[in-house]
């Protein structure tokens, strides 16, 4: 059997000028071909895993490892990540004025490609797939035209992601709250643009504090996440009796 | 009157080359006051009596075959080397070229008063009434380190549209060049100033542009400073006639112990006049980048509108950045605002572009380049913006090279 995805080993970090420790120890194992959900309150860490996965500033690893394909993750920049084949869905993307939209994605596009040894995209097969992909994902080729995230609704910076996602084509997809701040029927499109990314060698880590998600893009495997570790672990079933039962069942707290 | 001063070694040489041109009042003016330092109002951040070390003996003399700092395509050229016109040819129709004597200086600028005491020619260029062309002066400095001291007066008539680009370059010796630039701007005229300073890093450079505009008229300006080690760079603007806007715009891109000063006076002495002025700095290593902005509005200039924006970037930790903004106002039913900003790249913005797999090197290359185009964009000349846009793609390489990455 071929190795994990992503492993996470006893994670503990915190903030870099502050004691607290923010994870308290996660073990966590993505194969391919599965979609792992994290699901938790505010607050309970989740979004601090996903930067650490990422490689953000500002975070102190202080105790175990993360292993991304085999290799320690934690060695890497952010833009050695990329490459190797991790994905970060912003919960709020950054707005960049001055970075043409198009600009950004072929350069990242062949920034990846030029690290990994392929030839840079030409502009006609970069267009092609810009506009294929666009088009599953309802953005429009003024949205395109302008700077990087910079006026766009809340919608349409996560369809953005979802089609930065399916260009550069990664192992492993971390989405941070991508359906915060969608519509329903913005949440279909965005969930079929997950969905059809799918695949045997990519694995997904949907991170949410709503079930409502999970109904579209439908999980493998569900963790509860609370005060900085995995709690419970279950199939799709927990995540319903999750929202039954609500968080306070499972972390103790007052909700 | 008050006593003679102890003048420097510098200052010594600078008021001989005074004495050699004849003028005995700049002489003795200089003589009694020196080179402005620190306590000079204007000269706060460039004490040119501490920075001015040495100024060279030889003034500059007449060259047989300048060089070309580059060649616009389609755009013609007229080429100034060592302060004397090169025999223009091929000049689009509607632009006169002549030289005259040099005009005394109408300000209390003690660059500007030097200028006028040492250029003994002004090249006078005319753009006929109603004619559009577009126009590169190339100023050169060449052969051995030397004084060069030149005038360039530049009408646009009535009507008339004008694209100038100015060039300045030369040899890499340790000049000390003081380069003066009046644009009169007709009434009903449009006109474009692009000022770019491709020195060698030896050479000490001040810059005098002077603008007179009248009625119905457009202006906009950019004066990029990143070649020479020492810059200043005066920008007096007057808006003479009503229902005429001007933007006013400046960029220091610096780097090791560079030290560029872009000073600017705009007055707005009639009613019904707008401007805005955007001025930037992008400093790295122990560079010093300094904007200072001076608006007036005169008693009478009603319904005046300037907006003045001063933005920093600061590459390291030696880099500095100087921005003092000013509003004197004497009408009252007048709008005027002005703000600064300077810091570092934005982190998130760096950490977005990474995690698409960008490299750092890369992904700061892009934000600066976007921190800039709001300067370039605006010139809507393709020739020009993509030189300005090679220069700024050299600094980001030399940049990274040096980093060793």
């Amino acid at each position: 059997m071929s190795s994990p995805i992503l492993e996470i080993k006893d994670l503990h970090a915190k903030v870099e000028d502050d004691d607290k420790e923010i994870l308290k120890g996660v073990n966590l194992t993505l194969n391919g071909g599965e979609v792992h959900a994290i699901m938790g309150r505010n607050g309970s860490g989740k979004s601090t895993l996903s930067y650490i996965l990422a490689g953000k500033d500002g975070y102190e690893v202080t105790g175990g490892q993360v292993l991304f394909k085999g290799e320690d993750l934690l060695e890497m920049e952010p833009d050695e990540r990329a490459v190797a084949g991790l994905f970060l869905a912003f919960q709020y993307p950054t707005e960049i004025p001055g970075v043409a939209t198009m600009t950004f994605l072929k350069t990242a596009l062949n920034a990846q490609r030029k690290a990994r040894g392929e030839n840079e995209l030409s502009t006609p097969d970069f267009m092609k797939a810009v506009r294929e992909a666009a088009g599953n994902l309802d953005i429009s080729s003024d949205m395109l035209k302008r700077a990087l995230n910079v006026g766009f609704s809340g919608g349409e910076k996560k369809r953005a992601e979802i089609l930065q996602m399916a260009l550069l084509e990664p192992t492993l997809c971390v989405l941070d709250e991508t359906d915060s701040g969608l519509d329903i029927d913005a949440l279909k499109t965005v969930s079929d643009g997950v969905n059809s990314l799918r695949s045997p060698d990519r694995a997904m880590l949907v991170i949410t504090h709503y079930q409502r998600l999970l109904n579209h893009i439908v999980p493998d495997y569900v963790h509860v996440f609370a005060d900085g570790r995995i709690v419970e672990s279950g199939d799709r079933e927990l995540a319903l009796e999750l929202e039954q039962k609500g968080y306070a069942a499972f972390d103790g707290k007052a909700a | 009157m008050q006593d003679a001063i102890k003048l420097s070694p510098a200052e010594q040489t600078l008021l001989g080359h005074l004495r050699d041109a004849g003028d005995d009042v700049a002489a003795q003016r200089f003589e009694q006051s020196g080179l402005p330092n620190r306590r000079v109002e204007e000269y706060h951040y460039s004490d040119l009596k501490m920075l001015l070390r040495a100024v060279p003996e030889a003034r500059a003399a007449l060259v047989e075959q300048p060089g070309t700092t580059v060649a616009f395509d389609g755009v013609a050229r007229i080429t100034i080397a060592n302060g004397a016109l090169v025999a223009p040819s091929g000049l689009p129709e509607g632009l006169t070229v002549t030289i005259e004597k040099a005009g005394p200086t109408t300000g209390s600028d003690p660059m500007a008063q030097i200028n006028a005491a040492l250029a003994g020619e002004a090249v006078r260029i005319a753009v006929a009434p109603g004619a559009d062309v577009t126009l590169h002066i190339d100023r050169r400095t060449e052969g051995e380190a030397a004084l060069s001291a030149d005038q360039v007066a530049i009408e646009v008539g009535k009507g008339a549209k004008a694209f100038v680009v100015e060039t300045f370059g030369g040899s890499d010796a340790a000049h000390m060049v003081n380069a003066a630039t009046s644009l009169t701007v007709a009434d009903e005229a449009n006109a474009t100033h692009v000022q770019i300073d491709r020195q060698a890093l030896a050479v000490t450079q001040f810059v005098n542009n002077r603008y007179e505009l009248g009625a119905n008229a457009n202006l906009r300006t950019l004066t990029v400073n990143t070649g020479a080690g020492f810059n200043r760079v005066n920008v007096f603007g007057h808006f003479g006639g009503g229902d005429t806007h001007a933007d006013f715009g400046g960029l220091n891109l610096l780097e090791g112990k560079q030290h560029a000063d872009i000073t600017l006076d705009v007055t707005h002495a009639v009613p019904d006049t707008t401007s805005s002025e955007l001025f930037k700095s992008v400093c790295r290593g122990d560079a010093k980048g300094i904007f200072q902005g001076k608006i007036n509005v005169a008693k009478d200039a009603q319904k005046s509108d300037a907006k003045m924006m001063s933005q920093g970037l600061l590459l390291s930790e030696g880099a500095e950045i100087h921005t003092k903004p000013e509003l004197e106002i004497f009408a009252d039913d007048v709008i005027c605002g002005h703000g600064a900003t300077c810091g570092e790249l934005d982190d998130s913005a760096l950490f977005y572009l990474m995690s698409r797999g960008i490299p750092r090197v890369e992904a700061e290359a892009m934000l600066i380049r976007a921190f800039l185009d709001e300067l370039f964009d605006p010139l809507d000349n393709e020739p020009v913006t993509e030189y300005l846009e090679t220069i700024v793609g050299d600094w980001l390489a030399a940049a990274a090279a040096s980093e060793g990455k």
